[in-house]
């Protein structure tokens, strides 16, 4: 009974530094610079401009998860197959990415896709070659920002997915086969659905993350091109608008819980079974 | 038993299985399996008795030799493709299907017809009497539960032959034994052969047609219960199926063998003259008669009652005998043992065995 004292310093710890700035913030939302309420916060975040940054942000961090989704998968079936003895290293291959500053590895793409950087002068050397005309730009580009992102991000997908596809018994891997299950069966009837809940958890874990992606943008897309995050960003170190800021930081809390909610009820639905 | 018919449904020739290129796991095992037989591959754990089974179920690939199923080699077939089904010791269930799915499994990659889908699933639940259950989740079965929809989704299929990998090792003793009898009638209903891996003997020796004895990967002794019972070839085989004295002796020639500190009429011949045996007497088989008749005298050293009978530890000169009689004696008394001829088993000493020696 007593033991729940010692979650006290943490209750405190959360009440301090999460529910009171989340007050905050929400408080700055429906006021404006001189305190008084009002919605007008909002309103001008239904402003086309903005609405179309928030589509952008979203969409990128949709097509982001999809391809961490596309990439992680096989990689962490690979890595979670018994076979594999060292395994352990190839794990810390992928995880060890994240040992090193986010911004610094950003810089790196930075640095090899500026146009005498290594991959950006390969590939125009190569085009030069094969008698193309003109130089390709990587830098600045739609294409960059989202290589940055699913780079930052795709480790959060394969740890999960790695974690629950390690944790299905090669026994029930074996039954289906025993019951006439060839190697395309077995991952679409089995392992596929055992994993569920680890796609869940990825989707969620690359999807917060991305959604709410700024600093990669700035530095891989340039000064023009703005994610929802980069938005928010501004009003608070630039423009200092506040309030405005708040909103819109409310508005991605708001998306986040109902994406969030959306994949919790996914994967309960997915553990409950199917029904014949 | 005479349902047994006597073609030869899987062969195993010469299958040796090394995992890591050294320890061998199955050392040239030669075996046939016949079909619609009971047939138990019995030994201590490391014996080799689940590699067989894996062998001929293709989820492992021999290191040499070969596996015949009906005439054909599938030495490397792929599981998904051989006519047997297995039922795994921890079940294996797919959690993310009901009752219903789990045992459909099979049919449904077949894409058979719905009805006879629901048909089919329906008669497994009846056949292992889970009718009802359809719609549970597996993870709210209890494991005897889950053990016969391990069961019946391996049955389904109608397969030819049924793998069982110590299917009742997770039951309680009374789970267990209402089980061994249920799975012996539904073998010898559906007329299928099983292939069953167990460490159990009292569930070999109550279940089999054909019980083979493993031990570090090489067969022991193949044969029917009562004969793997009454005459074991060898002391491991004495000793792991029930209860058995096994003592050094030397037959001094036919029907004469020597042993604690005396000779005994037996039946045995051809052994050669002063050749070192190992002799084997089933506790029953030691009578308990008074002091100064029969070969031996003893001390009764202690006393266990069983049940239908008692099990005392005599000690003689030499030996501490285990008896079992329904006739008590108490410890400290004086005894005479006797033995009779029939009940003296005379083998070939086998090399001592690391790890284990006679008493």
């Amino acid at each position: 009974m007593n033991r729940k004292y010692l979650a006290a310093p943490f209750s405190l710890w959360m009440a301090l530094f999460t529910i009171v700035p989340i007050l905050l913030v929400a408080v700055y939302a429906f006021t404006d610079a001189g305190g008084t309420f009002t919605l007008e916060n909002f309103s001008k975040v239904l402003d086309p401009l903005y609405l179309g940054v928030l589509l952008r942000s979203v969409g990128m961090a949709l097509l982001c998860t999809l391809i961490c989704l596309v990439i992680g998968y096989p990689a962490a079936y690979f890595l979670a197959k018994k076979e594999i003895d060292p395994r352990g290293a190839l794990v810390l291959l992928f995880i060890l990415p994240m040992w090193m500053n986010f911004l610094l590895r950003t810089y790196a793409w930075l640095a090899l896709l500026e146009s005498n950087g290594l991959i950006t002068s390969t590939l125009n050397r190569l085009l030069t070659l094969l008698g193309a005309e003109g130089e390709v730009r990587l830098l600045y580009s739609y294409g960059a920002v989202l290589m940055g992102m699913v780079y930052n991000y795709l480790p959060f997908m394969v740890l999960p997915l790695y974690t629950v596809l390690s944790k299905i018994d090669p026994r029930v891997v074996e039954a289906a086969q025993d019951l006439g299950a060839g190697r395309a069966q077995v991952l679409s009837r089995v392992v596929l659905p055992l994993s569920l809940p680890g796609v869940a958890s990825g989707v969620t874990m690359v999807f917060m993350p991305a959604v709410t992606t700024f600093v990669i943008s700035r530095l891989l897309g340039g000064a023009q091109f703005k994610l929802f995050g980069d938005l928010i960003e501004q009003q608070f170190l630039f423009t200092g608008d506040w309030n405005l800021g708040s909103a819109m930081s409310l508005i991605m809390m708001a998306l986040l819980l109902l994406s969030m909610g959306l994949m919790k009820g996914f994967g309960d639905k997915e553990e409950r079974g199917q029904d014949a | 038993m005479s349902v047994v018919e006597n073609a030869r449904l899987i062969e195993l020739k010469d299958l040796s299985k090394s995992y890591d290129g050294e320890t061998e796991a199955l050392k040239h095992l030669n075996l046939y399996i016949r079909k619609k037989e009971f047939l138990t591959l019995l030994g201590p754990s490391g014996c080799g008795k689940t590699t067989t089974l894996r062998l001929i179920a293709g989820f492992e690939t021999p290191s040499s030799g070969s596996i015949v199923f009906d005439g054909v080699d599938v030495t490397h077939q792929p599981p998904h493709k051989r006519r047997v089904n297995t039922v795994f010791q921890k079940y294996a269930l797919f959690t993310h299907l009901n009752v219903f799915e789990n045992i459909a499994f099979s049919l449904r990659l077949q894409k058979r017809p719905r009805a006879e889908v629901e048909k089919k699933v329906e008669d497994m639940l009846r056949l292992v009497g889970l009718q009802g259950f359809g719609k549970r989740g597996v993870d709210t079965l209890s494991g005897g539960q889950q053990q016969r929809v391990a069961i019946a989704r391996a049955l389904v299929g109608e397969p030819e032959v049924l793998l069982l990998d110590e299917p009742l090792g997770a039951l309680d003793l009374k789970k267990r034994k209402e089980m061994q009898l249920e799975l012996k009638s539904m073998q010898q209903r559906l007329g299928i052969t099983f292939v069953y891996v167990t460490h159990d003997q009292e569930e070999a020796l109550s279940m089999s047609d054909t019980i083979v004895v493993m031990k570090d990967g090489l067969v022991q002794q193949v044969g029917a219960p009562q004969d793997i019972y009454n005459e074991p070839k060898n002391a491991f085989v004495a000793d792991f199926i029930g209860e058995s004295n096994i003592l050094a002796g030397t037959m001094a020639r036919d029907e004469w063998v020597e042993f604690d500190g005396r000779g005994f009429a037996c039946v045995d011949r051809g052994f050669g003259e002063n050749a070192p045996v190992d002799v084997v007497v089933r506790p029953e088989d030691v009578r308990i008669v008074e002091p100064g008749k029969g070969q031996l005298l003893g001390v009764v050293e202690s006393v266990i009652f069983k049940g239908v009978h008692y099990e005392m530890m005599i000690r003689t000169p030499s030996f501490s005998w285990m008896v079992h009689s329904t006739a008590c004696r108490a410890a400290g008394d004086q005894v005479g043992l006797a033995i009779a001829p029939g009940d003296i088993h005379v083998m070939r000493r086998s090399a001592p065995a690391k790890g284990e020696g006679a008493p």
